[in-house]
């Protein structure tokens, strides 16, 4: 059964990626030989029944001892079914509460993630991401830029942009290639819909934040302020403790000011960074947003969150100006930065998708094949690691049975 | 009088480890001890209400383990802080995480010890400590992109020399007089040292192992 499946969809990966960006609507970011999962598959694994080992972890469990890794890892590697992801689900929640859970390894992560894919579990793997406190699963890019791309693949997007919000929350932008498939997605929701709800547009905030420091261009420049002009909306229309809690985000208020200064240094600076237009456009919609009805939602809001008003004047006392009191300066240095900017043709009139197609199209390989080399660097040590790992078990048990041996020939004699 | 010789009570002396034994297998662990209703803001295992100081940081902030546990290996070489320490120093103060343990029983591993170096007012230490006041709902974590920024640390203005006067005239005589009976024989001119004792502030973390060794020994 997971045969077939695991060629049907190489061959569907094949077919469609071949023009990276197919007009057909079969979006494939990413090459075959990233998707392609022969390398794993042809990696050396215990075949281990399923039944022993779950017996094995509930012994141990009702014992109260820990359970090791390796038992964990050699359960996910031998799942063959979609019932048996269910029972690996259930025996990843017990691990992450044994004293073990720290020990969770990569190889079982990304393993795992794998299976869901191959068994076509998306969805479990998706809960099990969102809910990783309860479950550990904490992926690597290599396994993030699968899930994701099985998403955008399968035209989900709505799950695509929930995988895009754990990496932001994890910070796990380090590498190019996941940064451009996030900023791919967020831009492809972002074009379709248009209201949010605040924490949404908090998180597509941070997410377009994150990603755009990284990235030293157009794409990561724009990015950087509309994820900075969507934050200070928040900020001003929620709080300043709405947009850090529980976010990747410093707790310095000023997030319309940090927008300003971005436009100042793509002002001033000499280099051929330019702003999208759109960007801009959502920076003055957000800064008219939260002048306009600021008479009207400052009076309504603390009637509905005193208690939360009144902690707000607590953490502010030290600050002189409010943010309210500088939009007036905030309005005034934005038209003058805008106009600078269109002065010096640094405006760019394409919107922040196509820019990042392009982007996508030009850049992508390149990184996939360092990606991939990484990833076969990453089998080997795991591998290693994993000999290591049996070595050290077989020798304790071999210590154990000596030393039950040595107090059974004492019990014998004595 | 010499005191009849007692007999070893032995049973009873079995007894106490068997007690000892139990209370340790059954001691309460940290997710029972710290576990809060956020309702009341009474703690279930002592019954009692948290201090009313407090009331506003529990509903605001996070503990520490609450922040670990969303984090892959529970955050390990991160910097956190302390919402107090931003409010109370302008300069840097942050542990950097080193070793985690969580505790397995709790629903959401949300309680557990965390070990850490730590650095306050710039200062940074060589060793690795417990962190202090884990489970105070007080704890803010440096996101990524901002650790540089955050640690930056300007340089304290020098300080003027040592400043070492020389000691008040009978002083002096007194001094040189004990180092005559003594028998010390060196010439130097005894001077005053005015420069401060370091102490350190109010908040400074004090130290988990000495506390643990001080309830101890009080039992």
């Amino acid at each position: 059964m997971a045969a077939p499946i695991a060629r049907r969809w190489f061959l569907l990966a094949r077919r469609v990626s071949l023009p990276p960006i197919s007009l057909a609507g079969k979006r494939c970011l990413l090459s075959a030989a990233y998707v392609d999962s022969h390398k794993w598959e042809a990696r050396e694994k215990e075949h281990c029944h399923l039944a022993d080992l779950a017996s094995l972890m509930d012994k141990t469990y009702e014992r109260k001892l820990p359970v090791s890794s390796l038992t964990i890892s050699r359960f996910v590697d031998n799942i063959s079914s979609r019932e048996e992801i269910d029972h690996a689900e259930y025996y990843l929640y017990k691990f992450r509460h044994s004293p073990n859970c720290w020990y969770l390894r990569d190889w079982t992560i990304h393993t795992w993630i794998r299976q869901c894919l191959k068994y076509g579990a998306q969805d479990k793997a998706l809960y099990t991401l969102v809910n990783k406190v309860q479950y550990g699963i904490f992926p690597d890019n290599f396994t993030f830029n699968l899930l994701m791309d099985s998403f955008i693949t399968k035209e989900n997007y709505k799950d695509a942009l929930s995988v895009v919000f754990e990496i932001m929350l994890q910070e796990a932008f380090e590498v190019p290639s996941t940064q451009l498939l996030s900023l791919y997605v967020l831009y492809h929701c972002l074009a379709k819909k248009t209201d949010f709800s605040w924490e949404e547009e908090r998180n597509f905030g941070a997410s377009l934040l994150l990603p755009g420091l990284k990235q030293k261009n157009s794409v990561g420049l724009s990015s950087q302020l509309y994820g900075y002009a969507l934050l200070g909306k928040v900020e001003l229309q929620r709080g300043l403790r709405a947009v850090y809690h529980n976010m990747p985000l410093l707790w310095q208020p000023g997030y319309l000011n940090r927008a300003l200064q971005v436009m100042e240094k793509v002002a001033s600076s000499p280099e051929d960074g330019k702003l999208c237009a759109e960007a801009l456009d959502v920076l003055d919609r957000a800064l008219k947003a939260v002048t306009a009805p600021a008479c009207g939602s400052s009076e309504a809001q603390p009637q509905e969150e005193d208690s939360q008003g009144s902690e707000e004047l607590v953490e502010q006392l030290d600050v002189e100006e409010t943010e309210q009191s500088k939009l007036p300066q905030y309005l005034e240095r934005f038209k003058d930065l805008h106009s600078k900017l269109e002065a010096l043709g640094k405006v760019e009139s394409e919107s922040p998708l196509t820019l990042t197609i392009q982007l996508v199209k030009e850049q992508l390989p390149t990184f996939e094949a360092e990606d991939i080399a990484t990833y076969e660097q990453k089998l080997q040590q795991w591998h290693l690691e994993r000999v290591h790992l049996i070595q050290r078990e077989q020798e304790q048990r071999e210590k154990a049975k000596q030393e039950h041996e040595a107090r059974r020939a004492a019990k014998a004699s004595a | 009088m010499a005191r009849k010789k007692l007999r070893p009570r032995l049973i009873a002396e079995l007894a106490r480890r068997v007690r000892a034994l139990r209370e340790q297998r059954e001691r309460p662990r940290d997710s029972q001890r710290y576990a809060l209703d956020y309702g009341t803001l009474t703690r279930p295992h002592s019954g009692r209400r948290l201090p009313a100081r407090a009331w506003a940081d529990v509903r605001r902030e996070s503990s520490l383990l609450q922040l670990l546990s969303r984090l892959p290996l529970f955050g390990l070489g991160r910097l956190v802080t302390r919402k107090s320490w931003l409010w109370q120093h302008d300069e840097p103060c942050y542990w950097r995480l080193t070793r985690v343990r969580p505790d397995y029983t709790a629903q959401n591993l949300e309680h557990g010890k965390a070990w850490g170096i730590l650095t306050f007012k710039g200062h940074t230490e060589s060793e690795a400590r417990e962190i202090a006041q884990v489970m105070h709902h007080d704890w803010r974590l440096v996101p990524k992109h901002e650790e540089a920024a955050f640690t930056a640390v300007t340089p304290a203005p020098p300080e003027d020399a040592q400043c070492r006067v020389p000691y008040p005239p009978l002083l002096r005589a007194m001094i040189l007089a004990e180092r005559r009976k003594s028998g010390d024989t060196s010439t130097e001119e005894p001077m005053l040292n005015l420069e401060r004792t370091r102490e350190h502030p109010w908040d400074y973390p004090a130290k988990q192992e000495a506390k643990k060794r001080a309830k101890a020994a009080a039992v």
